[in-house]
């Protein structure tokens, strides 16, 4: 297995069903269902490029060895209608990442949960479109 | 004793009505697929025009399918009950988008999380589609099946992610086609209109398409001259702009969300209206012309509201970008622990 790192590679099996999402592209042809992985790790980079985001981090491992990581986020355009802005995500900021591994074994993972040290999520949603004066559902 | 039958019969004649109801459409509204005639009179350009300029995204209809659930039938909306439902579903949604730290036990998915899809509001409508009366997609000719069945053939033994060509044009970030740029998906839904003499411009968010359309009255150009987004002429009847799209690029985009479903033949005329009903609500409707690929034309109906909100943001995008080569190395890894797992078993 790759370096120890604070990196813990688990297989889990196929998951329970979850929602259908299509994203932009299919995520299983990307990344690995049996290759979770929990990363902790400090923000070097936001590439805020479409279809969709990529949060670059920077791993150390107990020994000190440092690993980069590419983690795919979400479009740019819905990030800044919930609020997000490209001053949101500096460079130092420590973050956790729960996602899958790339399949190819390379340094790159979804963000299914991408939150702060305290478990607060990153990207905080809001109703409707997620603009800031969206009426939300039902208005 | 009398008394207590006679409150048990009017509970029963309650729950009867009220279940009568629950699969009624909803009083007040028209059953009907065409929209109710507007006597909404928009504000003038200064060269004349009928003002649409705005922005007018797809997102409220997020969640109204394109084609009607087969149960409904000829109902254009939905029952009370299943409005209730929609309320319902949207309110959850809601709720999951107002917790704000991941639970310790959460259970990670591979499809993205929540907070990247848009949400839509609740809606009556039953489909995109309101013509034919069933709001569904028509048969298929049977030179569109024919051809759908060769290319099925043409895809076996191949995998999806053999080359990059294998992706769709919206995947590589060339274009979702003429609808697919306009019918709402999971984000992303951001239309504008902008007006110039002698000129109407409409912006799509998702892969950037602008459509221009000339008023001059001047013809489409030769046949000979096709693109995706085909050669688009407009006119105003009263207060609705009509448009009229031809010369496009063949079996190439569908009809569906993202331009998916069956691609459409070079031959489809494609008519868009465009009519203002109320200084913030403006009704789209899109007959799809192609009888090559369906053996009747078909309408889109999306009542849209204006969302001053919702700007239209840059899209630059370049062939899926970083997805593109994770999901061709993806299918070489696959492909590689298949061989592994067959030299293994020999």
């Amino acid at each position: 297995m790759r370096k120890t790192l604070s990196i813990a590679v688990t297989s889990v099996g196929l998951l329970l069903a979850v929602s259908p999402v299509w994203a932009h592209h299919a995520f299983a042809a990307e990344y690995d269902g049996k290759k979770q992985v929990h990363l902790e790790g400090v923000v070097t980079q936001m590439e805020w490029i479409n279809p969709h985001t990529w949060i670059h981090i920077d791993v150390t491992a107990p020994d000190g060895t440092v690993t980069s990581w590419m983690i795919e986020g979400g479009s740019p355009n819905i990030l800044l209608r919930r609020g997000f802005n490209k001053g949101s995500l500096e460079k130092g900021q420590k973050i956790t990442v729960d996602g899958f591994m790339a399949k190819d074994g390379s340094n790159r993972a979804n963000g299914s949960n991408i939150t702060y040290p305290d478990g607060k999520k990153l990207f905080l949603g809001s109703s409707g479109t997620g603009a800031p004066v969206d009426p939300g559902p039902g208005k | 004793m009398k008394q207590r039958v006679l409150t048990s019969l009017m509970v029963i004649a309650a729950g009867l009505v009220s279940a009568l109801l629950a699969t009624m459409p909803i009083i007040g509204q028209s059953a009907a697929p065409k929209a109710k005639k507007s006597t909404y009179t928009p504000p003038k350009l200064p060269w004349g025009d009928p003002d649409l300029q705005g922005l007018w995204p797809g997102t409220d209809l997020i969640e109204v399918p394109l084609q009607r659930d087969l149960k409904a039938g000829e109902r254009a909306e939905v029952t009370q009950e299943e409005f209730a439902e929609r309320q319902a579903k949207a309110e959850r949604t809601a709720a999951n988008d107002r917790v704000t730290h991941v639970a310790k036990d959460s259970k990670v998915g591979i499809n993205p999380p929540g907070y990247w899809l848009e949400h839509g509001i609740p809606q009556k409508i039953t489909s995109l589609v309101v013509d034919p009366p069933n709001g569904r997609i028509p048969e298929l000719t049977d030179l569109a099946k024919q051809k759908a069945a060769q290319a099925k053939q043409a895809k076996q033994g191949h995998g999806p992610n053999e080359t990059w060509e294998d992706q769709s044009l919206y995947d590589r970030c060339i274009t979702r086609g003429v609808m697919g740029s306009i019918l709402p998906v999971i984000y992303n839904n951001g239309t504008q209109i902008v007006q110039g003499p002698g000129y109407v411009a409409i912006r799509y968010e998702m892969i950037h398409e602008t459509k221009i359309i000339p008023l001059d009255g001047k013809p489409h150009p030769t046949s000979n001259i096709k693109s995706y987004m085909g050669d688009a002429r407009g006119h105003f009847e009263g207060n609705t702009l009509v448009i009229e799209t031809t010369n496009f690029l063949g079996d190439k985009n569908g009809i569906g969300l993202n331009g998916g479903g069956t691609p459409h033949s070079a031959d489809m005329v494609l008519t868009e209206k465009w009519t203002r009903t109320a200084p913030d609500r403006i009704e789209y409707t899109a007959t799809i012309n192609d009888p090559k690929t369906w053996v009747r034309p078909w309408t889109v109906r999306m009542p849209l509201r204006l969302n001053p909100e919702f700007p239209l943001y840059e899209y630059a995008c370049h062939e899926g970008n970083y997805a593109m080569f994770n999901m061709l190395k993806g299918a070489r890894a696959d492909e590689a622990a298949a061989e592994a797992a067959k030299a293994g078993k020999k």
